[in-house]
């Protein structure tokens, strides 16, 4: 009788144990990213607030990296400005642009969440719906891609990262012109790999990478990173390792692109399907 | 047993806090990442029924997994180690110097038994996560080097807040 009750005590502990650990499994495979990514901003939304206080706080210590950045990005547009002004004088009487408007404008936002660790990594940003951002507008940095925007609620969006293992890219090699997809491996932070570059494509390393703006949720020519190595894996394509330009760890205020001809060439491009 | 449970509770809050609010912005060398938090469930009492162990090691999981985006994620990993626990504190005990009630903390057991305790634990754990979280075995020894070094690192965290927190 002691040893039966022994065994039915041993027994539920393990029927208890199925019950929960299929629960977790169900949790983990059963939802798809998306649905993830809502959740998380939900509960993030809980502790957004404790967020944007070490968020402050983090901010002070980066202040004299930010400001360098800053004052560099200034002069740069500076430049830019007076180049285009000259421009635009001497352009003057002939430039009518028949087609005007803008194709992107650009938002800034801040990085309230932000992880590298993981295989599958998510960003949080402090701004939502009410400030107009839609699920699929972009998030770059001065430095490249950051990811794609997969979820929005009133104040706050999760972002996919670019160092997601979900998630690809259309890129290309800039001085040839040739795109592939670009994708993260999940290893370092700090590379990605560049797919199917055809065998025939001049490789050096070095060579800047950049979007394709094949589509309508990145502008093209923003640079992504430099070459780091590259090798040949069968088939007749490279499998390129690509050093990023932005340090992930270090990101804090991004731009969040808005396409203002995305709903048009969807639509068209739709059509043809 | 109210100063216990409180205890414990304390215990909770402050380890989950602290995995989420510092140690999850830790990343050594780019990808190693200390998870401290499976200490609550390592130093929950011998005499705990076995039910209550599970919950516990579910619930805790779930907690970050919740606070880190990455559902069933952790609660897979810390139910597994709460339900082998049983198994390796009795397998590991042969000597009468580790005491079988109470906490099975270093204070009052051996150093030594416990530093073998956390590492078998915090490995199991490790290589669980891991491997859960990559979900294939194509980089299968890119990601055991990943669990080997969190696992160091992890222990070494463990075994340093044990000195910290008990040593008075």
């Amino acid at each position: 009788m002691d040893s039966l009750l022994r065994f039915l005590e041993k027994y539920y502990f393990l029927i208890l144990f199925i019950i929960l650990e299929g629960f977790s499994i169900w949790l983990l495979a059963g939802h798809n990213y998306y649905q993830k990514a809502s959740f998380g901003n939900l509960s993030r939304s809980i502790i957004s607030i404790v967020d944007n206080q070490k968020q402050n706080i983090e901010q002070y210590f980066r202040l004299r990296q930010t400001n360098i950045e800053l004052a560099i990005e200034n002069v740069a547009l500076r430049n830019e400005l007076a180049q285009l002004k000259n421009k635009l004088e001497a352009n003057k009487r002939s430039l009518t642009d028949s087609i005007g408007g803008v194709k992107f404008t650009y938002s800034s936002a801040r990085i309230i969440n932000n992880s590298i660790n993981k295989q599958n990594n998510y960003i949080t940003l402090n701004v939502g719906s009410s400030e107009g951002i839609q699920r699929e507008m972009g998030v770059i940095t001065k430095d490249g891609v950051v990811g794609v925007v997969a979820s929005v609620s009133s104040n706050y969006s999760t972002v996919i990262s670019l160092l997601n293992t979900n998630w690809k890219l259309s890129a290309k090699h800039k001085r040839s012109g040739v795109f592939g997809s670009l994708y993260w491996d999940g290893l370092n932070y700090r590379e990605v790999i560049l797919s199917e570059i055809p065998q025939h494509v001049n490789l050096v390393e070095g060579d800047t990478i950049v979007t394709s703006g094949y589509s309508s949720i990145f502008p093209p020519d923003i640079p992504l990173g430099t070459i780091e190595e590259f090798e040949f894996k069968g088939g007749n394509f490279y499998t390129v390792k690509v050093k990023l330009l932005s340090d992930f760890k270090r990101l804090d205020y991004v731009f969040v692109i808005k396409s203002h001809q995305a709903i048009e060439r969807n639509l068209l491009e739709n059509q043809e399907k | 047993m109210s100063k216990l449970l409180s205890r414990y509770a304390i215990m909770f809050a402050g380890l989950i806090a602290l995995q989420l609010l510092v140690l999850n912005n830790i990343n050594l060398g780019g990808y190693i990442n200390p998870y401290i938090y499976i200490l609550f469930i390592m130093l929950l009492p011998f005499e705990i029924p076995g039910w209550i162990l599970l919950i516990f090691g579910f619930l805790t999981g779930l907690t970050i997994d919740a606070f880190s985006g990455t559902l069933g994620l952790h609660s897979s990993a810390t139910l597994f180690i709460a339900f082998i626990r049983p198994t390796i504190l009795s397998n590991i005990s042969t000597h009468d110097s580790v005491d079988r009630k109470g906490s099975p903390s270093m204070m009052i057991n051996d150093i030594g038994w416990f530093i073998k305790y956390t590492l078998i634990v915090v490995l199991i754990h490790h290589f669980i996560l891991f491997y859960l979280e990559t979900f294939t075995f194509v980089h299968f020894f890119s990601t055991l080097f990943r669990v080997i070094l969190s696992t160091i690192i992890t222990s070494v965290f463990i075994l340093l807040s044990q000195l910290f927190f008990y040593n008075k």
